[in-house]
């Protein structure tokens, strides 16, 4: 990222943050969360409790109604439009609905973050193969992705989220529409990245993938932090 | 160079999803584009041969007595009193007489039984350039008819009004077809790049998501535009010159009284269409660009 974050400073930071969908739905009160560069973090809780709401503001894809969140050292409530773009390069994002192009293939879908940074085609065609033999797609390349089973349009956004090694990758649900061999595939892949410096937090409540885990671990409860 | 290799693979991407309105938007512009220079050819060339009549172009005051050798001196300062001439010639009437029987050719001997008596005598006034003007030519026409002797003062009085009004015609027509070659050209190319942003409104809205710049986004889009406006323009103009040589070919040499020599525009006025039909186009590109899309 353009802005280097000091090395005793959170890459994550929210600080007192409070959500509120009109008419007076509070999606998150009060919460404040730090993560470390590097880190991963398992953000858990029953659905409805603002998991999804946390992830949608730390990639600004909307704005807190209090509170600061910073990303990277860098405030997002006073970031400008092309730095939004700037930051979101660098952030890997797997969404809950996936949010992949139903016409385009598989590997159009994953090469999509590389095209951005008009990375060469060499490079974008190496990691892909790369990526989709980790989740066991390859075979299904060149196939559209509106084509696929749910499990297999989550693995290819999965993939999509990991494609530019970012900096940060925030994960929702991410093994929601998978059976358990494939969801250890999707966390080996996650751990490789960890193991990069890549700082991860997962949204899920599915507990197989926290249990007996070394990271931390944050519920979420109606809005607010459980610890 | 790899970044510019992008954009051109997006353009081609895009155009290949909507290849049935990238058609109908590359007609309306290579139309317009051949409307408007089929009137400005038909100006142009209108142009030329006025100026090439008007070399020819004289008025002719008949007179009731022929001019003596020593009054002509005196006639020409006063014709050239209202303003410089080309040439005065003095024509008697046997000269008129004799250019008669030439005309006539074959049938002269019609005038066998006939004298020069019937033919009137004439001043013929070759007027400069700068007075072949309506108005100007009006005005000669009337200080002529003051002459001592004067009768009657003849230059086609109908035919340079009616040439006249027609180059003012085509004259509008020119600046009327501009305006629609403006308007259509716009209109449909930002048109065409609005549908488009239409119909990849969930691209573009996952593309924000992944962090995609302005320019990413922008770029393809522009050079749809720029596409449209050259191979519009260059397929316009050259129907247009496809036209001009089936005319040329057809219709003028020996055979068409050797009124027109019909000339194509210079590379520059070509040029200068085409790059005109770019930037009409790019302009609607940016509009739509600007107006539709939330990058």
């Amino acid at each position: 990222m353009s802005e280097t974050v000091a090395e005793n400073r959170p890459f994550v930071d929210v600080v007192k943050v409070t959500k509120v969908y009109s008419p007076d739905i509070v999606a998150l009160q009060d919460v404040s969360l730090s993560v470390d560069r590097g880190e991963m973090l398992f953000l858990t809780g029953m659905s409805g409790a603002g998991k999804s709401t946390l992830i949608k503001l730390l990639c600004c894809m909307d704005r807190p109604n209090k509170g600061l969140i910073e990303v990277a050292g860098r405030d997002t409530g006073k970031l400008k439009k092309a730095e939004i773009q700037e930051l979101r390069q660098q952030i890997g994002i797997a969404y809950q609905d996936f949010k992949i192009l139903p016409r385009h293939t598989v590997f159009q879908n994953v090469a999509m973050p590389m095209e951005i940074l008009y990375k060469p085609g060499r490079e974008i065609r190496d990691r892909v193969n790369e990526l989709l033999d980790a989740l066991q797609m390859s075979h299904k390349k060149d196939l559209p992705a509106g084509k696929l089973s749910r499990g297999e349009q989550q693995r290819v956004a999965i993939a999509r989220a990991a494609a530019n090694h970012p900096s940060l990758v925030l994960a929702d649900e991410p093994t929601g529409n998978l059976d358990r061999e494939v969801s250890t595939m999707v966390m080996d892949l996650f751990n490789t990245l960890n193991g990069e410096g890549c700082t991860i937090i997962i949204a899920t409540h599915d507990s197989s993938i926290y249990e007996g885990t070394s990271h931390r671990i944050v519920k979420l409860e109606h809005g607010l932090f459980n610890c | 160079m790899s970044q510019f290799k992008y954009h051109l693979k997006q353009t081609w991407r895009n155009i290949g999803q909507s290849w049935g309105t990238q058609v109908m938007t590359l007609f309306t512009v290579s139309l317009s584009v051949l409307i408007f220079s089929f009137f400005l050819l038909v100006y142009v060339n209108i142009q030329v041969a006025g100026d090439r009549f008007s070399d020819e172009l004289r008025l002719t005051v008949y007179l009731d007595h022929e001019i003596v050798p020593e009054m002509q001196p005196q006639i020409r300062k006063k014709i050239m009193e209202f303003s410089e001439v080309e040439n005065i010639v003095f024509v008697s009437r046997k000269d008129a007489f004799d250019r008669f029987k030439k005309l006539l050719g074959r049938d002269s001997d019609v005038l066998e039984d006939l004298g020069a008596e019937i033919m009137p005598p004439s001043v013929e006034v070759y007027p400069l350039r700068d007075l072949k003007h309506l108005t100007q030519l009006k005005e000669f026409s009337d200080y002529l008819a003051t002459l001592p002797g004067a009768q009657k003062v003849q230059y086609g009085q109908g035919w340079v009004e009616r040439f006249g009004h027609f180059t003012a015609l085509i004259r509008l027509i020119v600046i009327l077809s501009g305006i629609l070659l403006i308007m259509a050209t716009g209109f449909m190319v930002s048109y065409t790049i609005r549908l488009t942003v239409v119909a990849k409104e969930a691209e573009l809205e996952i593309l924000r998501l992944l962090g995609a710049s302005s320019p990413y986004v922008q770029t393809p889009l522009l050079i749809e535009g720029l596409l449209q406006g050259i191979l519009g323009s260059c397929l316009g103009i050259g129907l247009l010159y496809a036209i001009y040589t089936w005319v040329q070919g057809s219709m003028t040499g020996p055979g068409f009284m050797h009124l027109f020599e019909l000339s194509f525009f210079s590379p520059l006025t070509a040029a200068a269409i085409i790059l005109i039909s770019i930037a009409m186009c790019t302009g609607g590109s940016l509009i739509a660009i600007r107006k539709y899309m939330r990058i």
